[in-house]
């Protein structure tokens, strides 16, 4: 311990190198960090679904509706405890860009069923009172500056709805209470649509909350015999199948942000090596003094690379800091398109231990080369 | 001018770790650069390729696609006979009244069920599209449940095999061709006859025409004869218009990310870069106080070792560029949220991209080497020489 004030004052000989080391593996580190948390905002919003929550929807594809009749004859399945209902409006604010999920529910049994849905007592009366009423999750709110009270307009985006727009009151701003409910959506009474609707009566898919989540299968496959052989054929799943369908839509998104962390961690590496290998051929005169005067190989090592480490730990607290304070608490959603995303604590510690590792890895060449020196030869040389 | 570029040149190689390691750390970037843009180029050259020059598509008035688009079938015979659309040896109109829904079938890789798109097609279709080869069987027979599958549909999806039989929409349908479409996005497809697609899915009315015209350049009176028309509420659009814009949204997307994403790697690589020049400035500094000394202005010692880090990040970007290049062609697929359907594309990386990846490296290393070069030349040649 006694050599830590030694390392410090030789990772200052040069300060401008020093810090464009520490800049780019916190550089690294932001990126690696920042893109683990958009992973980990997919797998979240699919790890943390419900167990007792089933999906109902058309066999042939989602896209395609059921009569509300299904509701009574799932109701009728045993171990269903409850059920809602909700149907994608696909809605236009002021332009196609604006793009964000709004979906028309049944009210009052969505929001039982789905306690993630967070909003004041007030909020949730007057939301259910008023039929043009809508409630927006806290990020959309944030992104298109709505509050409650606010007039938001929707033009029709699939003909099946009629021609005219549809105008909305927000009567509540929700926060989210579990990442199986994201806070980019916009939610509205089924009915009101449906009065305005060509074909009346039809739910774009349901949600069972069932008694037993072990019994998850039995009661899947009980709801889609119900519907076997008739016109609208049913397929029922987890709401964790429900949600991994919409995951991997995106093509192999693992595969495609894995590689570019990888490619990030090796660049710095290049960069990080370079640099120590740089610093010690510099310091080739003062290292063979070193030795000279007793030092052993193994104290010059962990010397070098005791700095190295050092260097790169701080840079990637640094990034991973970095990372936090700017990511987080920005919304950075695109548009509903990504869940949200945040940095969390983990993702910090990953980061900080990613920097130590390139500072350890990087360091090793050059920390062999100083500690193998031939004293002779390196004292015979100049600069 | 020539004798100090040689020298930086030469210096260049007389430290070639310290020049490698440089210069590879300039490679990842390129590497990840030409590489996300790979994808924004294949995905949007997939679906620019569906269209062709002398087609137009005629959708509903404010339709973004087909999916929202509506055409009655009132409404089509009255397209069908407008003059600028082409004729067959029979004098039939070469038009083709379409539907498009997504149908769910599980994929090869995982099982997992993917949204395909299921077009429902008139028999003119095969026509009108002249990309269109069959790899495998032969067209589907109008008034058959019979369907035709593109190429790239058959690997990515199960079942969809020449000879089975594929059931949605509670029907079976048998697959009796398999066609190549130059990679374009209806390679993603299945397609069936258009009048049996409509009643299967409870529909009621076509969702576009895809008509070829006389003539590209009938294209502006086609347009105007159908806004005219009071009885169509329809528009028509360029083919090729129509699926750039289909592209647009995705394409910006992965172009907004890959930029994004390599902007902040090559400030890291930057650093890399200038931490090496800087280096090699204060290795140099006799031998640059000597050429001071000589005569050569403080300009050109400024140009000579811009020049010497920007010919070393040109090697990183053509070693990143040929890092890159093994993608190219690797097919992958991601789904077009305009259509909300899956489409395969591949990788494809053109002269172009390479160009930006090596213009990308360029300047990465003059910006690097800016700072190092300036203070090469600001050196007092007095105290330069002294240094040992």
């Amino acid at each position: 311990m006694k050599f830590v004030g030694l390392m410090l004052k030789s990772a200052r000989r040069s300060k401008r190198r020093t810090a464009l080391t520490v800049l780019s593996v916190a550089i690294a580190v932001f990126l690696f960090a920042s893109l683990r948390a958009v992973l980990d905002g997919f797998q979240a919003a699919t790890e943390a679904s419900s167990s007792t929550r089933i999906v109902t929807i058309r066999s042939t594809s989602m896209i395609f509706s059921m009569p509300t009749s299904h509701a009574d004859a799932i109701k009728s399945v045993p171990g269903v405890r409850d059920l809602t209902w909700a149907n994608w409006f696909g809605g236009i604010y002021k332009d196609p860009k604006n793009f964000f999920a709004n979906i028309a529910i049944e009210p009052e049994s969505y929001l039982r069923i789905y306690p993630e849905i967070i909003l004041t007592p007030d909020e949730k009366r007057a939301f259910l009172d008023d039929r043009t009423g809508c409630i927006v999750g806290e990020g959309l709110a944030r992104r298109f500056g709505w509050k409650v009270g606010d007039r938001i307009v929707l033009q029709v985006g699939i003909p099946v709805y009629g021609t005219q727009d549809y105008p909305f009151v927000v009567r509540g701003v929700y926060r989210s209470g579990g990442a199986a409910v994201d806070n980019q959506t916009m939610m509205f009474h089924w009915k009101y649509v449906d009065e305005r609707s060509l074909e009346k009566g039809q739910i774009g898919w349901f949600i069972s909350e069932i008694a037993n989540p072990d019994q998850e299968a039995q009661v899947s496959s009980a709801i889609d015999q119900k519907f076997a052989n008739s016109p609208y054929e049913t397929k029922t799943d987890t709401e964790k199948a429900f949600q991994s369908s919409f995951v991997s839509m995106f093509g192999n998104l693992n595969l495609l942000l894995g590689s570019i962390a990888l490619a990030v961690v090796i660049t710095t590496l290049f960069v990080a090596a370079n640099t120590m290998a740089m610093s010690v051929r510099e310091r080739t005169t003062e290292i063979a003094v070193m030795r000279t005067l007793g030092f052993q190989q193994h104290t010059i090592f962990a010397l070098i690379a005791g700095e190295g480490l050092t260097m790169a730990t701080l840079g990637g607290a640094l990034g991973a800091v970095l990372a936090r304070l700017l990511v987080n608490g920005r919304n950075l959603g695109a548009g509903g398109f990504i869940p949200d995303f945040g940095v969390s604590a983990t993702n910090v510690t990953i980061g900080i231990a990613l920097g130590a590792f390139i500072g350890l890895v990087a360091g090793i060449i050059p920390a062999t080369m100083a500690a193998r020196l031939k004293i002779v030869d390196a004292l015979r040389r100049v600069a | 001018m020539g004798l100090i570029s040689s020298y930086n040149l030469r210096s260049m190689t007389v430290r070639k770790g310290t020049a490698a390691m440089t210069a590879m750390g300039i490679a990842m970037v390129v590497a990840v650069f030409v590489m996300t843009l790979a994808i924004a180029q294949g995905f949007r050259s997939t679906l620019v390729a569906s269209g062709s020059p002398d087609n137009a598509i005629v959708l509903r008035k404010s339709a973004t696609s087909e999916t929202v688009s509506a055409v009655t079938r009132q409404e089509l015979p009255l397209v069908e006979a407008l003059p600028q659309i082409a004729r067959d040896a029979d004098r039939h109109p070469m038009a083709s009244p379409e539907l498009v829904v997504i149908i769910a079938l599980p994929r090869t890789t995982n099982d997992q069920p993917a949204n395909v798109p299921a077009r429902g097609v008139g028999p003119k279709a095969f026509t009108i599209r002249d990309r269109i080869r069959f790899v495998e069987g032969r067209p589907l027979t109008p008034g058959l449940r019979e369907i035709n599958v593109g190429r790239l549909a058959t690997q990515r999806f199960k079942g969809l095999t020449l000879g089975s039989e594929v059931r949605f929409a509670n029907a079976n349908w048998k697959v009796v061709g398999v066609f190549a479409a130059d990679d374009a996005s209806f390679e993603s497809e299945v397609w069936g006859d258009v009048d049996l697609m409509i009643p299967a899915f409870q529909r009621g009315e076509y969702q576009s025409v895809t008509v070829k015209l006389t003539d590209p350049s009938a294209f502006e009176s086609f347009q105007a004869a159908i806004a005219a028309d009071p009885r169509l509420q329809l528009t028509a659009q360029r083919e090729q218009d129509y699926y750039a814009e289909q592209s647009r949204v995705m394409t910006t997307v992965i172009r907004v990310f890959g930029t994004f994403v390599t902007l902040i790697l090559s400030i890291g690589a930057m650093f890399g870069a200038m931490n090496t020049m800087y280096a090699a400035v204060a290795y140099r500094t006799r031998e640059i106080g000597t050429l001071r000394a000589l005569g050569f202005s403080q300009f050109t010692i400024v140009s000579a070792f811009l020049a010497e880090s920007t010919a070393l990040a040109l090697v990183g970007g053509v070693v990143g560029c040929l890092l890159a290049l093994p993608v190219h062609g690797l097919s992958t697929g991601t789904t077009n949220m305009a259509s909300f359907s899956e489409v395969a594309f591949k990788f494809r990386i053109t002269p172009a991209l390479l160009g930006a990846g090596l213009v990308f490296a360029a300047l990465m290393g003059a910006a690097g080497g800016l700072l190092p070069a300036i203070r090469a030349a600001r050196i007092p040649v007095a105290r330069a020489l002294r240094e040992i």
